[in-house]
């Protein structure tokens, strides 16, 4: 059998064996190590599969995961998230959907923090959602707006999504963070727009919050100070290249665990419980990262990315409309396979196409973690519209998914709008040598 | 079976204290040497050591994750499949893992036992590396362990259904 034959059978069997519920690192090592084994042969493919294990698991560049997703987790307890949105709140809760927006802009806050689209739900859910139906906002909205705005945690640098998509195509994770900058303030703003053009139409869906005095809103400032030092000194730490990200990772932890412990928010309890969550969170990711590593050393010698950024290439459509192609693919993967996982599968295959075509390496990652937003809230499979679910037990399902679809549709737009302006996530990285 | 059952998620638990002290320390150690940076006076293998708890952090968790169902899985397909069809590819997949760690168990022993004859240290606090590996090789055995109790679970579910 040529290597390419075993390749695609390789191809074939993990897209088939993923529908089993078999944990997808786990069967991206298993498939990986056998095609390595049956083009290579076996010896090489142990020494292999030890390496990789040794190299991903110990690798100094990869620990930036546990330490941001440490610092998200002790974020979660140091009431910032309650903070921000008070000050957006006391700001806006009296406009037509104020609340919904208010939400939105928390959510943006908060994920300045933060680098998961669940975390990010799940804070602001319990945070905003209790307020918007206080005021008697539609559950469907209140929910549909924290779903949506939660997935702003990935595009918003610290980000993952980023993280992983760095290390995968050897990219600058402090330059992706930059990327994800404008296009973040650009969808939450497209999210607001969302919001006003839904309550002009159903106003009832969104009643007014109460007016507040000018002095009331200069107080509210006060609690959102802390949010913006913490991601001053995080991303301009990184951004001016004083700090490798895992430093960065590391300083943000130990900022947010001070800002908990001098606010007293946090207990010893939630402290290791933290810990417990960031150890969880980090080895999912790492084992799916271990196992893509392994997974891509098998591709690589079967040849198939090769063969197929050429056959793409050699179809001779304008690259846009490739572009097109691959982002709708991403879009309905979304909607069965977890992101990160998608990610893993398909970076190794799409990623040489992309760079092939002329496409800039950080704007990809840009687009990447845009479909991964749509991805997470379009059903039958999104992530964030079941953590919502679980904090607002009584809204069906169903409902969370319409309530989502208003911002579903300002998500395409907003990625559709880098395709022809790449600038919007070029320009701050450009800044930088 | 019961008792054992215990033992391993009482190893695991263990294993996976020591992850999150790994992270804590990580986080500590990182800061302290970026703030002694500002003074000139960095701590040397900063770099190294961190990567090793790293290691520490991810293997040691391993097994603890796979106890608590944290591995991302595609439940599309099997949420909707009757109970005993979810048994037996549950079988067929743990078996199939199971088996598959224990080989990794054994590969990094191998692995470690090269890193030894060889001598090989870290380049610059000059520390060995292969007790990490070593680490990576046990956690393998303990998530290996895991995962032969989901396939005796998953058998008897089978059978009993």
């Amino acid at each position: 059998m040529s290597p390419t034959t075993i390749g695609i059978i390789g191809l074939v069997a993990l897209v088939v064996l993923i529908f089993t519920r078999m944990p997808i690192g786990f069967l991206m090592a298993i498939v990986g190590f056998i095609g390595f084994a049956s083009i290579v042969n076996v010896d090489a493919a142990s020494t292999l599969l030890a390496k990789d294990l040794v190299a991903v698991f110990g690798s100094y560049n990869l620990t930036v995961i546990p330490l941001f997703v440490l610092m998200g987790q002790i974020a979660f307890h140091t009431g910032i998230s309650r903070r921000l949105f008070d000050t957006a709140y006391k700001f806006i809760g009296h406009w037509p959907g104020g609340l919904a927006i208010a939400t939105v802009g928390a959510c943006a806050g908060f994920a300045a923090i933060c680098g998961s689209t669940n975390a990010t739900a799940a804070t602001m859910g319990s945070t905003c959602l209790p307020e918007m139906k206080r005021y008697n906002y539609d559950p469907g909205l209140a929910c549909g707006v924290v779903a949506s705005a939660g997935s702003l945690g990935i595009l918003i640098p610290p980000s993952v999504i980023f993280i992983v998509y760095g290390i995968l195509t050897e990219q600058s994770i402090g330059k992706l963070f930059m990327a994800g900058v404008i296009p973040g303030i650009m969808l939450a703003t497209l999210f607001v727009l969302t919001i006003l053009i839904w309550v002009r139409l159903k106003p009832e869906l969104a009643p007014r919050g109460p007016k507040t005095s000018f002095k009331e809103k200069l107080q509210s400032l006060s609690g959102t100070g802390e949010t913006l030092l913490l991601f001053v000194l995080v991303m301009g730490g990184l951004f001016t290249g004083m700090f490798t990200p895992t430093e960065a990772g590391a300083v943000g932890a130990f900022g947010a665990l001070t800002i908990a412990l001098v606010r007293r928010t946090i207990t010893w309890k939630a402290f290791l419980q933290s810990l417990m969550e960031t150890t969880r969170i980090s080895c999912m990711i790492m084992m799916i990262v271990g196992g893509a590593t392994v997974f891509g050393h098998f591709l690589a010698v079967s040849r198939i990315p090769f063969d197929i950024a050429n056959s793409i290439l050699g179809l001779d459509l304008p690259h846009a409309v490739i572009m097109i192609m691959i982002v709708a693919i991403y879009i309905v993967g979304g909607c069965f396979l977890d992101s990160l996982a998608l990610i893993m599968l398909t970076i190794p295959i799409f990623y040489p196409v992309v760079v092939q075509l002329g496409y800039d390496p950080l704007w990809f990652g840009v687009i990447i973690v845009m479909v991964t937003q749509i991805g997470v809230i379009t059903p039958p499979v999104g992530v964030n519209v079941y953590v919502v679910h679980g904090v607002a037990r009584d809204v069906p399902m169903y409902a969370i998914f319409r309530g989502a679809f208003p911002f579903l549709v300002a998500l395409v737009i907003g990625t559709l709008l880098l395709i022809p302006f790449p600038q919007i996530a070029l320009f701050l990285p450009g800044l930088i040598k | 079976m019961v008792r054992l059952e215990k033992i391993i998620k009482a190893i695991s638990d263990k294993f996976n204290w020591v992850a999150a002290a790994a992270v804590a320390v990580m986080m500590l150690l990182t800061v302290v040497d970026v703030v002694l940076r500002l003074f000139k006076m960095p701590i040397p293998g900063t770099f190294e050591i961190v990567g090793m708890l790293g290691a520490v952090a991810i293997s040691f968790s391993l097994a603890y994750t796979s106890l608590e169902k944290g591995h991302i899985t595609v439940e599309v397909l099997m949420q909707n499949l009757p109970v005993r069809v979810q048994a037996f590819f549950t079988v067929l997949y743990s078996l199939a893992s199971a088996l598959f760690f224990l080989f990794a168990a054994w590969v990094c022993i191998d692995y470690a036992m090269d890193l030894i004859k060889s001598g090989e240290v870290s380049s610059t606090i000059k520390m060995p590396t292969y007790p990490f590996v070593l680490g990576i090789s046990i956690s393998s055995l303990l998530l290996s362990l895991v995962l032969f109790l989901d396939c005796f679970k998953s058998v008897r579910e089978f059978k009993n259904q």
